[in-house]
């Protein structure tokens, strides 16, 4: 770029700058008209036959949990010895899927990677979503969740309280810490643009409701200021945060004494994990996105380049996950260890673990070259791969674990029900809907952030500030 | 240019041209230099010579209060108010707290960090600035970049500002009215918000107390006490006599009930009786003989009880040699199943009660009979 050039006395050679952060010319007046102009309009026929069928989704998730309150959970397929399944795996799958955008939004600002402002939001606005879906789970699993704030230490005429050695209640910390810290951020972010928003409708109800959101943001430099520090501080705590979340997570497992949970590799290997799943289902949302709302000019191959590196260098640190947990397994000399080992191989849920292995390693190994990473048909078979590879991942870890532990007489075979699978279309239900309705509805965009990043937005005699 | 005026708005295109403004209107001392851009642009805290923003060291302090509120909260509850041993850990042990404290440290860093900047900082929410309804808004928040001279006294002269403004490089002027900072602490405003919470207050209890009390109750939401039971004294559709509650069904036997000495009176002879001769057994017996048996045999069993006048049957005189002779089977055999008059007493003494008046018997007998040496048993 030419600020970082100016810096230096000696020109630097083209193959070393940094490319360029947008295509073709993009001033901050067209990246408002771009941008904001979509809450503006009508959408396309093609919005409303997605959301009919996002739609539907939710409302087959709707009626199985509601089939599932009325009747019990016995309607699940979880029976001993697995009394944790479809919940708790499409709890750890989402929550997962949300760490994504923690990290473009807060890793990825304090590294000052500026190309993560274009997909900041989207990816901020997708951990929310994820975290809501997530959420579903644990509160439908309880039974009863009208009591669901029982989970929470507080003074109650039975004079009980929680106990503070459960990772079932590190979880219900973090999740909560994790969903409030998400929203501030992504919620911070938003205010200047919905000030945009405001400044540029002609609509009196959204000049009202924006008014009201963006909570008189006026631009002053004095603000700025503490905006921007605000955020900084908002980063750091978010990266130590999503760090932790996941860990908190795997903590669920790590701590008990199952043979293949109890492991000191968990965390950071769940952490990666979450990022993984995460970042591929950002691609294929940002590949659609892109398409389809001519945001290609901001959205550029380059973004998806460097998300399908990302995603290739987590694949790695599966692939180095998967092999240790074969080797602590071999090396541990414990019969319990090899034969749970075993069973993701060759048992009777070996098929699972096959899919696992292939989704998570073998297929995302495509994108060492660099015709696959910029190609949209083996980005997003990859994507949905890890996707698929992410979930089974879990399946994995929790059913294959649990079907067979160190009872030979309580072992048995675990089936999930219609109402399981309903219920997990139903979040993919409420995942995309509000993604489709975010994407009308909010600034696909961070536009003030993208503002600061293009060429000529800084004065030129500032520039050492970056 | 109105008197009230409150600052002077100018308009720059680009960041450069802002930059260069901001020291020669500075050096004017006209009046306090704001900037409103649509992004933050770098450098420009300096060039308005704005002091540090104060909310790192905010955040810090906060996330240190959550991380002790997090510790001393877990800590009491876990080893003072409910120590429950998890894992074979001390109740204090305070390794476990850790994830909850930095959970709670990071809540409280975030919340100070987000609502500090906006509520404390920068006072926002705040509608009433004039720069909001200015003609230059809708640039600033899009692609123009505003620098605004604020009246910091009685004395702001807006026409020079605006001189100063356009000297500066300023493409389009605009003069602001001051902020509409309604008066705040009237006595109607007070009365106002106190209404208000009182409304808020109510609602919010309201609201709990059904969120508690009521909506739990609501259909689809089960609890263990309404499950579909069978209630003793209630009709149930169940059974086919329509009663909830059953009789045994035959031969059914309780607990400590046995049906023992159910041959004739001379098969029990040989059976023995099996408890010890303690104090307990002796006590039991007691009780039993003094409520099942007294009231015919008589308090000494030599058939005086206190009925044998009414009565028309003569009951056994315990103390004739024909029943000391017997042998505990038989007197058992008796209690079990009656004799003569007498009812079966089977149905209300349990097989421990029946021995256990069998030795009271015993020692009755042996009391109206002592000899010498009884005598010396019991002396010492």
């Amino acid at each position: 770029m030419r600020t970082d050039a100016s810096v230096h006395a000696v020109p630097i050679p083209e193959g070393l700058l940094e490319p360029a952060l947008t295509v073709g010319k993009v001033t901050p007046g067209s990246l408002d008209d771009q941008v904001l102009a979509f809450p503006e309009t009508k959408p396309p026929k093609q919005w409303y036959l997605a959301l009919a069928v996002t739609l539907s989704a939710l409302a087959v998730g709707v009626a199985c949990i509601g089939y599932t309150f009325t009747t019990g959970i016995g309607a699940w397929g979880n029976s001993s010895p697995v009394f944790w399944a479809f919940d708790i795996i499409n709890f750890v799958f989402w929550v997962g899927i949300g760490h994504a955008g923690t990290l473009i939004s807060a890793i990825l600002f304090l590294f000052r990677k500026r190309w993560r402002n274009a997909i900041a939001r989207f990816a901020e606005a997708m951990t929310i979503f994820a975290v809501m879906c997530a959420v579903i789970f644990p509160l439908i699993h309880v039974g009863r969740p009208w009591l669901a704030y029982w989970l929470f230490p507080y003074p109650n005429e039975r004079a009980l309280w929680t106990n503070f050695r459960s990772p079932l209640l590190w979880d219900v910390f973090a999740v909560n810490t994790y969903f409030s810290v998400s929203l501030m951020f992504w919620y911070l972010g938003l205010i200047p643009d919905i000030a945009s928003m405001r400044d540029r409708t002609t609509s009196k109800l959204r000049k009202t409701i924006y008014t009201i959101l963006a909570l008189g943001w006026r631009g002053a430099a004095s603000h700025w200021q503490h905006y921007e520090k605000a955020y900084l501080l908002l980063a750091g705590l978010a990266t130590g945060l999503v760090l932790s979340v996941h860990s908190v997570v795997s903590f669920d497992f790590a701590t008990s004494v199952v043979p293949g949970w109890h492991m000191t590799i968990f965390p950071p290997y769940f952490v990666a994990g979450a990022i993984f799943a995460g970042f591929s289902m950002v691609v294929i949302v940002l590949v659609v996105v892109r398409e389809t709302m001519q945001l290609k000019n901001l959205i550029t191959m380059r973004h998806l380049d460097v998300m399908n590196k990302v995603i290739l260098s987590m694949s790695c640190i599966m692939a180095y996950s998967y092999m240790m947990e074969g080797f602590t397994a071999w090396y541990s000399m414990n019969e319990y260890l090899h034969h749970g080992f075993m069973n993701i191989i060759t048992g009777t849920y070996g098929w699972a673990g096959w899919v696992t292995i292939s989704c998570n390693i073998f297929i995302p190994q495509l994108l060492w070259f660099k015709k696959c990473r910029s190609s949209y048909f083996w980005m997003i078979l990859v994507a949905i791969g890890v996707t698929i590879g992410m979930w089974f991942e879990r399946f994995v870890i929790i059913v294959i674990s649990l079907h067979q532990d160190y009872l030979p007489s309580a072992w048995r075979i675990y089936k999930p029900t219609m109402i399981d699978f309903g219920i997990l279309l139903g979040t993919f239900g409420l995942f995309f809907t509000l993604v489709l309705i975010f994407a009308r509805v909010l600034p696909v965009i961070a536009t003030t952030e993208v503002k600061a990043i293009l060429p000529d937005a800084q004065p030129s005699h500032g520039g050492s500030h970056e | 240019m109105s008197k009230k005026s409150y600052a002077v708005l100018g308009l720059f295109e680009t960041p450069d041209a802002l930059m260069h403004a901001i020291p020669k209107l500075r050096a004017a001392k006209l009046g306090l230099v704001e900037a409103y851009t649509p992004y933050p642009i770098h450098g420009i805290d300096d060039a308005l010579g704005l002091r540090r923003s104060p909310l790192g060291g905010m955040v810090l302090v906060m996330g240190v209060l959550g991380a002790l509120t997090a510790f001393g909260f877990q800590y009491w509850i876990s080893a003072i108010d409910y120590p429950i041993i998890t894992g074979g850990k001390s109740a204090a042990s305070w390794e476990a707290f850790v994830p909850i404290m930095f959970e709670v440290t990071v809540l409280f860093a975030t919340f100070t960090a987000g609502l500090g900047m906006l509520l404390l900082l920068n006072r926002l929410p705040f509608f009433g600035h004039p720069i909001l309804s200015s003609k230059a808004m809708k640039g600033i928040t899009r692609d123009r970049y505003a620098l605004a001279l604020e009246a910091e006294s009685e004395a702001f002269d807006s026409a020079a500002a605006a001189q100063a403004l356009e000297a500066a490089g300023a493409v389009d002027i605009e003069v602001l009215p001051a902020p509409d900072r309604s008066p705040f602490l009237t006595s109607d405003y007070i009365l106002r918000t106190l209404g208000g919470i009182f409304v808020a207050c109510l609602v919010a209890g309201l609201g709990i107390y059904s969120l508690i009390k009521w909506f739990p109750l609501l259909a689809p939401m089960k609890y263990m006490q309404d499950q579909p039971r069978l209630n003793a004294q209630k009709a149930s559709t169940f059974f086919k006599d329509g009663h909830g509650m059953q009789p045994p069904v035959p031969g059914t036997v309780a607990r400590g009930y046995l049906p023992t000495a159910t041959g004739t009176q001379e098969a029990s002879a040989t059976l023995v009786n099996p408890l010890p001769r303690t104090k307990d057994v002796f006590a039991q017996g007691r009780k039993v003989y003094t409520n099942r048996c007294e009231v015919c045999h008589g308090a000494l069993a030599n058939g005086a009880g206190s009925l044998t006048a009414a009565y028309g049957a003569k009951p056994a005189n315990l103390q004739a040699q024909q029943f000391r002779d017997y042998p505990d089977g038989k007197i058992y055999w008796a209690v079990v199943n009656g004799k003569n008059a007498m009812p079966a007493h089977a149905a209300y003494l349990t097989e421990y009660q029946r021995w256990a008046v069998v030795h009271y018997v015993r020692a009755l007998q042996r009391a109206q009979n002592a000899t010498d040496e009884d005598l010396k048993v019991v002396a010492p």
